[in-house]
């Protein structure tokens, strides 16, 4: 009997010592949100060259099976026609979003915003530890500019947001966490909304008015509202949209315009005073 | 050297967990190593080393994902209790107890989740995807859980062999 009550109070001391503990720490985390907490800037910082040494092992042997064991040089042809496919997509969609910048804005031709914002090209070295939380790490940190909140792309359209900097990595939060929101609106009819995201591949635009004009295949495009993400940036197609009458937005599903489940390269777009 | 084991093996597979198995499991579906360690250690490990094991590797787990810092150590730490509070009741050898006991593991990781996403951090999560992601996660974790379980067990067994006077007084 003794025995089973020290056993009892074991339990519930661990007990309440770990809710304790982990209501301090989602203290901190939410108290000291804009800084990087140094514990966990040491563990990724730990674990950074380990990931960067793994990925590389792994992308060695995906490549070797991939080029030259299935698809001899078919694959690397089609990589090549695809990443040229990207470019071309991207120029496209560069080219319609200044068309209607000019089309808008066409008697203000004093001030066209040239955007030369400065860039960083970092390798994706790991993903998030758990399922449930969608985020990279890439091999670029505060040594190279990097810093929290600067918006992550890639040629096809945006990727993610940098949630946490160390030295020599940064966690990426990918716009498909349920925690994501970017402020968008669609290419051709301009009305805006924002793309959260679901914790799955798609995506969701919410806040679209019910009387809107949204059909399957519509381009969304970042706003650069909400000072994360530069305006004009590709977020993804609409691929579903439902609507019902007795509600006031309408359900919009997005995808993203960038394969999250497959990114291997990024470009962080720096602050420009840092760029230079 | 049994801290330096351990200190290898919690390196190694954070790292299988943050790069190959998104490789080998592109969908939405991943296994959640650190789960499996928190239940092994709760249920293998002596005295109340489990309980600590399982809460450090849910800290590390919170600092290598976009999570709040302290969810993971909660439900990792949660799961490690309970495995070590009932470890000498049950018995969790075979394929079935194994599988059944990381299903209920993982249910419960992934509720206090989500439950500390919607409640704490203002996320939306849909009631389906919720249900049907978290019973999937729950069956993929139950089914290399035993294949894991064994492997731990072959590396105890290994490293009492070489080390025995050193490892069996701690682990």
């Amino acid at each position: 009997m003794p025995y089973r009550r020290s056993q009892g109070k074991y339990f519930v001391s661990f007990l309440v010592g770990i809710f304790m503990l982990s209501l301090v720490l989602m203290t901190v985390n939410a108290r000291y949100d804009k800084v990087n907490l140094f514990f966990e800037s040491m563990v990724v910082w730990f674990f950074s060259p380990v990931q960067s040494f793994f990925t590389t092992a792994t992308d060695s042997i995906t490549d070797v099976f991939d080029h030259y064991f299935f698809l001899v040089r078919t694959s690397s042809e089609n990589g090549r026609l695809l990443n040229e496919l990207d470019r071309l997509s991207k120029k496209n969609n560069e080219l319609l979003e200044r068309n209607k910048f000019l089309e808008r804005s066409a008697n203000l031709t004093e001030f066209i915003d040239e955007d030369e914002r400065p860039f960083v090209v970092a390798k994706v070295i790991g993903y998030g530890a758990t399922q449930w939380s969608k985020v990279i790490f890439i091999n670029r940190g505060t040594d190279d500019n990097v810093e929290k909140n600067l918006s992550v792309v890639t040629d096809a359209g945006v990727v993610g947001h940098v949630i946490h900097a160390s030295l020599k990595s940064s966690k990426v939060l990918l716009i498909t966490d349920s925690r994501s929101a970017v402020d968008s609106l669609f290419q051709e009819t301009r009305k805006s909304g924002i793309t959260v995201g679901t914790g799955d591949d798609i995506c969701e635009m919410k806040f679209v008015p019910i009387s809107a004009k949204v059909s399957v295949g519509d381009n969304v495009v970042s706003s650069g509202l909400g000072g994360v993400f530069p305006k004009g940036l590709m977020v993804g197609t609409v691929v579903g949209v439902v609507k019902q009458d007795h509600e006031l937005f309408q359900n919009i599903r997005v995808a993203t315009s960038v394969d999250l489940s497959n990114v291997e390269e990024v470009i962080v777009l720096l602050s420009k005073q840092e760029g230079g | 050297m049994n801290y330096l084991a351990l200190i290898i093996a919690l390196v190694f597979l954070f790292s299988i967990q943050t790069t190959f198995l998104r490789i080998v499991f592109p969908g939405n579906v991943v296994p959640d190593l650190i789960l499996i360690v928190a239940v092994y250690s709760g249920i293998h490990l002596k005295k109340n080393r489990g309980v600590w094991l399982a809460a450090l590797v849910g800290f590390l787990q919170d600092c290598l994902s976009g999570a709040l810092l302290g969810v993971n150590f909660l439900s990792k730490g949660l799961v490690g209790l309970f495995f070590c509070s009932i470890k000498d009741k049950i018995i969790v050898q075979g394929i079935l107890p194994i599988g059944f006991f990381i299903f209920v593991a993982s249910v419960v990781d992934g509720m206090i989740y989500f439950m500390s996403m919607v409640s704490l951090l203002g996320g939306q999560v849909k009631v389906d995807f919720l249900f049907s992601s978290i019973i999937l996660f729950g069956v993929c974790n139950a089914v290399i859980a035993p294949s894991l379980f064994y492997m731990f067990d072959k590396v105890r067994q290994w490293l009492h062999s070489k080390f025995p006077t050193q490892l069996l007084k701690s682990i």
